[in-house]
């Protein structure tokens, strides 16, 4: 084992919230170490609805709750604008439903008072008609609607961001890095025992343990001696590789609950459930009971929605604060940050709970916690300061297509994940050269991916750049991709097909649940390109 | 009490809400809807395209058709049917990908083994684009 290395906070978990928490960190002038058992994103961030959002439906529990995620979803709208949308939710009214349009128009009334904190415009309201007229896929009984405003985001791209800016400021980020155990001198949390996606256990001193593992915090806390209790709750969602509508819509499920079909930068999501959830959280299966319980209630308001064919599913699970007596549903999506002093761990942090739309605000009150530890005195710059590829406009995508030689469509794809960075991560002969046609992703992307980016396997390059991300699920392009990846990190022939094995693997758990009849067509051609691997 | 006190303006919001419909009359908001976000290209459908929608982004980008009809603008045909029926209205200035000569559309659409209707898909995406 090497010697230690040290360090004036470590952050354990790299969802949204221990990059927000390192990023804010590091902008403050601390030494940080932030460690990710998987990739950057890959577990509750990456299974959310991709969207930093107010949350109307907490106006029924909580205002202060709406109030902050608003006002900080207009900040990180303003730091992040290469990788927002905005997203139009229609929420039609059907006879029975548990709110008539009349409550629905009230909701929406008191929720634009909190719409100008994130730079969304108010609803309006629509007749039956109207609402066919915007989206003539409606149900012929719908009674009238009232439209939503909400930003949608790439969160893998939101995540990275944050781990970049970091770095830049001089934090050490590592992926595919799991804590073993935490290093303690009595009392005193003092760093963490881990191992490197090579095997190799390493240690890294700190003054300060922070433990953002989303779901994985309760078992992090142990590790300490300490105790925190969630409430775990699994969600689902169903991938459309296309835009259905260009107008997201809400359903009532059967249950009551509100269901959402958001339509995203080229894919449309539709969800979620919201069940406890006591299995493990390495594996989380999707089951067709869910898949039929989402798409039952959207066939009432959207009937042709079995005519559509998913491309996979998403399964994720929210770290919910503890409560007792309670439907999934009614829990709040408030935070704590904790100090463990009191449960003996001196310099051990946990921050439990939350949102996406509210992790640079978590970030921010547990930073001010870490501070106020440290003796250290730095503000919080985090509200303002834009994320990578924000810091100047970006380039009309006609222009840089015709330099790069890509098209236009390829360019803006390219910005909306780099940003004004966009013509750097061109800087490669083969910038016009395609790999994943769907998405589109050009070979140079990819290798800069695997030098720049962190990407280690082929699901990190589907985080980072949309890999197989669209209607081909991978068939056409996996092989391609192992090629270029490979080549970057020095993969033999053999250590690329069984990356692309392994990814095809781990796509099917996914896709297995949703394959209808045009599914299956795309399975044939996909099991038919890959049939060399498989054998 | 959180809880309380959220209904309990809730319920005051909803007996403003029902005395100014009472003393106002309803304008339809559909034009100032669809004009508010035009510049984010979020455009409807009309009526026929959302019946043939499913067919339209069938596409599972097997290339078939490129073996018919390689090019449509500087667009590769299998492109067209998957990466720009994604996004369809979301096109943007990417819409000049498509301006040029239009290929033999038929024969494509003859190649293609789950029948995307390719002169249609052109048809559309070339709607959306133009705004």
């Amino acid at each position: 084992m090497s010697a230690p290395s040290a360090h004036d906070v470590c952050v354990i978990g790299g969802g949204v919230t221990g990059a927000g928490i390192a990023r804010d960190l590091s902008l403050r002038g601390l030494s940080v170490l932030l460690v990710e058992k998987g990739d950057w994103g890959g577990g509750t961030t990456g299974s959310s609805s991709w969207m930093i959002h107010g949350g109307p439906r907490y106006l029924e529990f909580d205002w202060d709750t709406t109030r902050l995620s608003t006002q900080d979803a207009g900040y990180i709208v303003s730091m992040a604008r290469n990788m927002v949308y905005r997203v139009v939710f229609i929420i039609p009214v059907l006879p029975h439903d548990r709110n008539n349009i009349e409550r629905m128009e009230t909701a929406m009334e008191v929720y634009d008072r909190f719409q100008p904190l994130k730079h969304a415009h108010p609803h309006v309201r629509l007749t039956a008609e109207e609402a066919r007229q915007v989206e003539p896929g409606l149900a012929a009984d719908v009674i009238g609607a009232v439209t939503m405003e909400e930003w949608g985001v790439d969160p893998h791209r939101l995540v990275f961001a944050n781990v970049q800016d970091a770095i830049a400021h001089g934090a050490r980020a590592l992926n595919h890095t799991r804590v073993l155990d935490l290093l303690r001198d009595g009392g005193k949390v003092i760093g963490v025992r881990y191992r490197g996606p090579d095997g190799a256990t390493s240690e890294a001193r700190a003054k300060v343990v922070v433990n953002a593992a989303g779901p994985w915090v309760p078992e992090i806390s142990r590790m300490a001696g300490a105790t925190v209790q969630l409430r775990p709750a699994k969600g689902v969602h169903i991938v459309y590789p296309h835009r259905i509508s260009n107008f997201s819509i809400s359903a009532e499920s059967i249950d009551g609950r509100d269901l959402l079909m958001v339509s995203h930068a080229g894919f449309t999501l539709l969800g979620t459930t919201d069940d406890d959830f006591y299995g493990d959280l390495d594996s989380v299966d999707v089951l067709e009971d869910e898949v039929d319980y989402l798409l039952q209630a959207f066939e009432r308001v959207f009937p042709s929605i079995r005519a559509y064919r998913p491309v996979r599913t998403t399964a994720g699970v929210r770290p919910t604060l503890f409560k007792w007596r309670r439907y999934e549903d009614e829990l709040s999506r408030r935070y704590a940050v904790i100090d463990h002093s009191p449960d003996g761990a001196d310099g051990f942090v946990t921050i439990a709970g939350g949102k996406l739309s509210m992790y640079r605000l978590m970030a921010e009150e547990t930073s001010d916690v870490v501070c106020r530890m440290l003796g250290h005195q730095a503000p919080c710059v985090t509200a303002t300061r834009p994320l990578p590829g924000n810091e100047s406009d970006v380039e009309p995508p006609p222009e840089l297509g015709r330099r790069c030689g890509i098209t236009t469509l390829a360019a803006m794809k390219l910005q909306s994940r780099h940003g004004s960075n966009a013509a750097a991560v061109l800087q490669d002969a083969r910038s016009g050269r395609m790999v994943c046609r769907c998405e589109p992703i050009t070979e140079a992307e990819l290798a800069h991916a695997a030098r720049h980016e962190q990407v280690r396997t082929l699901a990190d390059a589907f985080r980072r750049v949309g890999l197989a991300a669209g209607p081909c699920a991978g068939g056409a392009c996996v092989l391609r991709a192992a090629a270029v990846i490979g080549s970057e990190l020095g993969w033999s022939a053999a250590q690329r097909f069984d990356a692309a094995r392994e990814f095809l693997r781990g796509a099917w758990l996914g896709r297995a649940p949703v394959l209808g009849h045009m599914g299956w067509a795309q399975e044939e051609m996909a099991i038919g390109a890959h049939r060399g691997l498989t054998n | 009490m959180a809880r309380a006190d959220s209904l309990a303006k809730l319920a005051f919001a909803y007996g403003v809400h029902l005395t100014r419909r009472r003393l106002t009359r309803p304008r339809s908001q559909v034009t100032k809807l669809l004009e508010t976000y035009a510049a984010d290209g979020i455009r409807p459908l009309l009526k026929e395209e959302r019946e043939r929608h499913p067919q339209l982004i069938g596409c599972i980008n097997c290339g078939l058709c490129a073996l018919a009809a390689a090019r449509i603008g500087s667009v590769r045909l299998p492109d067209l049917a998957t990466s720009y029926m994604r996004l369809y209205a979301r096109l943007g200035e990417a819409g000049s990908d498509l301006s040029g000569d239009s290929p033999e559309l038929e024969a494509a659409s003859a190649a293609c083994p789950v029948g995307v209707p390719l002169g249609e898909v052109t048809a559309i995406v070339r709607r959306l684009a133009a705004g």
